[in-house]
């Protein structure tokens, strides 16, 4: 007994503090925390140099930005860069391909991380579960160039082991040639990208799983549970916060959905799928020299970005789900 | 608590302090002009070595190419350190040229000696080298001498780079085709008894006769025909139909009469890929040819399955090195200066021109821009080119009556590329200016082009195809290249980045990558609709710029490059 009161006022002392009124800042308060300020000094410093800094290069997108010039040099271009940006044929579709592998990307990566960590949640052995854990981790750590290379040499028609699979299993007749297809593209970078990061978002799944209190699922055995309604009603509300919380940073990153795997698997038959904004700025902007444009499609990027990460945010407050900001 | 406080404010003026220097070292002493390197030049003519004594010196370069740093006994650059008092201190490229330019500039962090590059050339990285050339490098001005229009830069006039090839001296000897050409395996020539194959049409059938004959080599299916259209490696897909029409590699235009005019989009264009998309039909094309890279590509050329490809020899010579090891000769293959009809001369086969893209600029870092001119007008002498392409006498090659030889051995050392990091300057060699044709003496510049040596290192499957064409090299199988006309090539031409042409360029190369494989894949009843499309979609895309451009600078180029 005496146990749960010390928990009940540990636990209830920070809401009396909530309610008190603001603290105000006195010199005391600043003396007796100095350290405390100190301490975040180098941070902000840390912050405000490779933060904030690096935002004045933003005026790079409304000039005509030439190397080597002095910035009083440079020729400014209004909005000439984001102009052609959004009236080249191309953006369209462009950031059609960006959003829509982004998002594939997001959703699968996300339901086959958390499919996987409750799935390796349920194994009791703990030598098949890190065996299975780590197999599904190790490919995090190649470069996206060996990752496209296995791709490509898998996706042959020559000896490619999917189309070899596929015969055997006498699903198709003859094989495919899956990187000609417009059609499969989307499909084949989302399917690289799980491949690719699978295991490696599950940790922090098992990380959230490993802190439920071992007591509920006793409670809910007990209750007549089984072992999927274990799943269903235990593990993933207690995982929720951590979902909601990663679902929402990702949002912000849809529009990275990568320029690695489509610049290096795409070609002159799947085009029209496989360019993302990336792919263009760098053909349009770096290639050519003109850093300006370069900009404003990171600029574009990170305008989007911020809207779609307050968006997810506000959304998320409204359900009254965990939140970011 | 006292005590702990006072060890914290330790602590963070420590972390304060080491934080502000390391800001202090970020900010950078960017005001290099071309004012400090008239400077350095002055202080260089004060320090200049006099007579007999030697001063050893230190010179920063950056190869713009991936490459292996020399041993540290290298015997050449040793020699050089001996004679000349000079080491280098070599930067190899590790990943992309651009990438790297770019961090380059923007911290203006040059070593002494650069490649040549247009973009370094446009952010002021070098320093003009004109006056310095014609005060301390009388070798230098007398070996550039037929060449000083066409190395200045055409925006300014001044010339900053020294290109490392095209300035040809005496008889030329060749005897590696280093170009573009449709290649055919060994095999299939032999196979038909050493045919005359000068055309599109006799090419395609004979691939086809030894396809039906041999479906399969070593095991696996045997491939017609090989198309890489990779990144930049787009030229296998794009180029063929100039040469087809007996014109050089001018890049995407064709130039008559000093008029130039995009090819992509012409009738003769059209007839070959059609005649691709005939061949395509009856299987010839190798099915995965556009999904492919050029790892892939390369795996299918080494296997030695791959019966014919439109290619630039150098881009594919790694793989015929590899079936050479593996004692594949009759798979390596023959380049054919193919063309629409017999009547038309193949123009394949050029002279190798000035490339103010490649060779060495001095940056305005430079200290010793002085000592570094007066260095490579040393080098540029005869007795050191023959060191740095032969190698030195009695070591590493034997003159007999005057012939410069190798004996079997010096040639297995030569071919072997541990051997060279120790015993050839070969990364600064390749970038350095350099005598190429023959030497005085009447000896090849290039130990491979030398006639003798040729021949002695030539397999008997080559001395087979050679001796039943009557021919000496493979290089006979194209025309001899008139001289090159004065604007030439086109391809050479700077578009000035981020320019309408720059734009153009780029919009076409991406129509072409996207609409010419649809066209080769399509149906045939379907082609002449994808044809028109493609069409359209160019002349949309402000291709008028482009050849503007292009016709603006051989312009140019023949009012001021003309002798």
């Amino acid at each position: 007994m005496d146990e749960t009161l010390e928990i009940d006022t540990v636990v209830r002392h920070p809401k009396k503090n909530r309610k008190k009124k603001k603290q105000p800042v006195t010199w005391r308060l600043i003396k007796n925390q100095n350290q405390l300020i100190w301490m975040s000094v180098p941070l902000m410093l840390y912050i405000i140099l490779f933060a904030y800094v690096p935002v004045w290069g933003w005026t790079m997108a409304f000039q005509n930005y030439k190397p080597a010039k002095s910035f009083g040099e440079q020729e400014w271009v209004g909005l000439k860069q984001f102009k052609f940006l959004f009236t080249d044929d191309n953006f369209i579709r462009v950031l059609r391909n960006t959003l829509a592998m982004g998002l594939i990307n997001l959703i699968l990566g996300f339901v086959t991380a958390i499919v996987l960590a409750l799935l390796l949640n349920e194994i009791k052995k703990v030598f098949w579960k890190r065996t299975v854990q780590t197999i599904s981790y190790l490919p995090h750590f190649l470069s996206w160039i060996i990752v496209t290379g296995i791709v490509a040499t898998s996706l042959s028609i020559n000896d490619g082991i999917v189309n070899i699979v596929l015969m055997k299993l006498h699903l198709i007749k003859e094989p495919i040639l899956w990187l000609s297809e417009g059609k499969y593209f989307w499909g084949i970078v989302g399917a690289s990208h799980v491949w690719k990061e699978v295991g490696w978002n599950t940790i922090i799944y098992l990380a959230a799983i490993a802190s439920i209190d071992p007591a509920l699922y006793e409670a809910a055995e007990i209750d007549g549970a089984n072992r999927y309604k274990k799943m269903m009603f235990v593990t993933l509300p207690g995982i929720k916060a951590t979902i909601v919380i990663l679902m929402i940073m990702s949002i912000g990153h849809v529009l990275e959905a990568g320029f690695e795997v489509q610049y290096l698997l795409g070609n002159g038959l799947v085009v029209d799928w496989a360019e993302t904004i990336d792919i263009f700025v760098l053909k349009y902007g770096l290639a050519q020299g003109n850093y300006s444009l370069a900009t404003a499609g990171g600029i574009f990027k990170t305008v989007v970005s911020v809207t779609l990460l307050l968006m997810a945010n506000g959304i998320s407050k409204r359900l009254g789900e965990e939140r970011l900001l | 608590m006292g005590g702990k406080s006072k060890a914290m404010y330790k602590v963070s003026l420590i972390v304060l302090l080491s934080l502000s220097f390391a800001l202090s070292g970020c900010g950078g002493n960017n005001n290099n002009t071309a004012g400090k390197a008239e400077e350095t030049a002055a202080a260089g003519t004060a320090s200049a070595n006099t007579e007999g004594k030697i001063e050893p010196f230190n010179v920063s370069v950056f190869i713009g190419a991936a490459g292996q740093q020399p041993t540290p006994d290298n015997k050449i650059y040793k020699k050089i350190k001996e004679e000349t008092g000079a080491t280098f201190d070599m930067e190899f490229l590790a990943g992309d040229i651009n990438q790297k330019l770019g961090v380059m500039i923007a911290g203006q962090d040059y070593p002494d000696l650069m490649t040549g590059n247009t973009k370094l050339t446009a952010a002021g990285a070098y320093i003009p080298l004109e006056d310095l050339i014609e005060e301390y490098a009388p070798n230098l001005k007398a070996h550039y001498a037929d060449y000083w229009n066409m190395m200045k830069d055409p925006n300014d006039g001044h010339i900053y780079i020294l290109p490392n090839y095209g300035v040809y001296n005496g008889k030329v000897n060749s005897s590696w085709y280093s170009g573009p050409a449709f290649w055919i395996q060994k095999a299939v020539l032999k196979e038909f008894n050493y045919p005359q194959v000068k055309t599109l049409d006799q090419y395609f059938d004979l691939i086809e006769q030894y396809k039906a004959k041999y479906p399969k080599i070593d095991g696996s299916p045997t491939i017609g025909f090989e198309i890489l259209n990779y990144d930049w490696k787009n030229w296998g897909l794009f180029n063929a139909p100039q040469h087809l029409i007996g014109h050089p590699n001018d890049g995407g235009v064709v130039v008559n009469d000093g008029v130039a005019e995009i090819f992509a989009d012409k009738d003769y264009a059209k007839q070959y890929y059609q005649k691709l998309n005939e061949i395509n039909q009856k299987g010839l094309i190798d099915k995965e040819t556009f999904v492919q890279n050029y790892d892939q590509y390369m795996a299918k050329l080494s296997s030695g399955t791959v019966l014919g490809m439109f290619d630039q020899h150098w881009n594919f010579n790694a793989a015929e090195d590899s079936l050479t090891t593996q004692g594949k000769i009759e798979r390596t293959y023959v380049g054919l200066p193919l063309v629409y009809d017999e009547s038309t001369k193949d123009y394949y086969r050029d002279l190798a021109v000035l490339n103010l893209n490649n060779g060495f600029g001095i940056s305005i870092n430079a200290k010793n821009a002085v000592q570094i001119i007066k260095l490579l007008d040393t080098l540029i002498q005869e007795d050191w080119q023959k060191t740095f392409s032969w190698g030195v006498e009695g070591e590493d090659y034997i003159v007999e009556n005057g012939r410069f030889m190798r004996t079997q051995e010096q040639r297995d050392n030569a071919a072997d590329a541990t051997w060279q990091l120790a015993n050839k300057a070969k990364a600064m060699f390749d970038y350095l200016p350099k005598t190429e044709g023959s030497f005085s003496d009447g000896n090849s510049t290039d130990a491979a082009a030398q006639p003798e040596e040729y021949k002695a290192g030539l397999k008997p499957f080559d001395k087979e195809v050679l001796d039943a064409y009557g021919y000496d090299s493979y290089v006979d199988f194209f025309s001899e290249p008139p001289a090159n006309p004065v604007y030439y090539p086109a391809w050479s031409i700077d578009l000035i980045e981020g320019s309408d042409a720059k734009i153009a360029s780029t919009k076409l190369n991406e129509l072409q990558t996207k609409f010419l494989p649809k066209a080769i894949l399509a149906d045939p009843a379907d082609f002449d609709s994808v044809w028109t499309d493609y069409t359209g979609q160019i002349q949309k895309a402000n291709v008028k710029a482009y050849e503007d451009k292009i016709n603006e600078q051989i312009k140019w180029r023949i009012e001021n490059w003309s002798k």
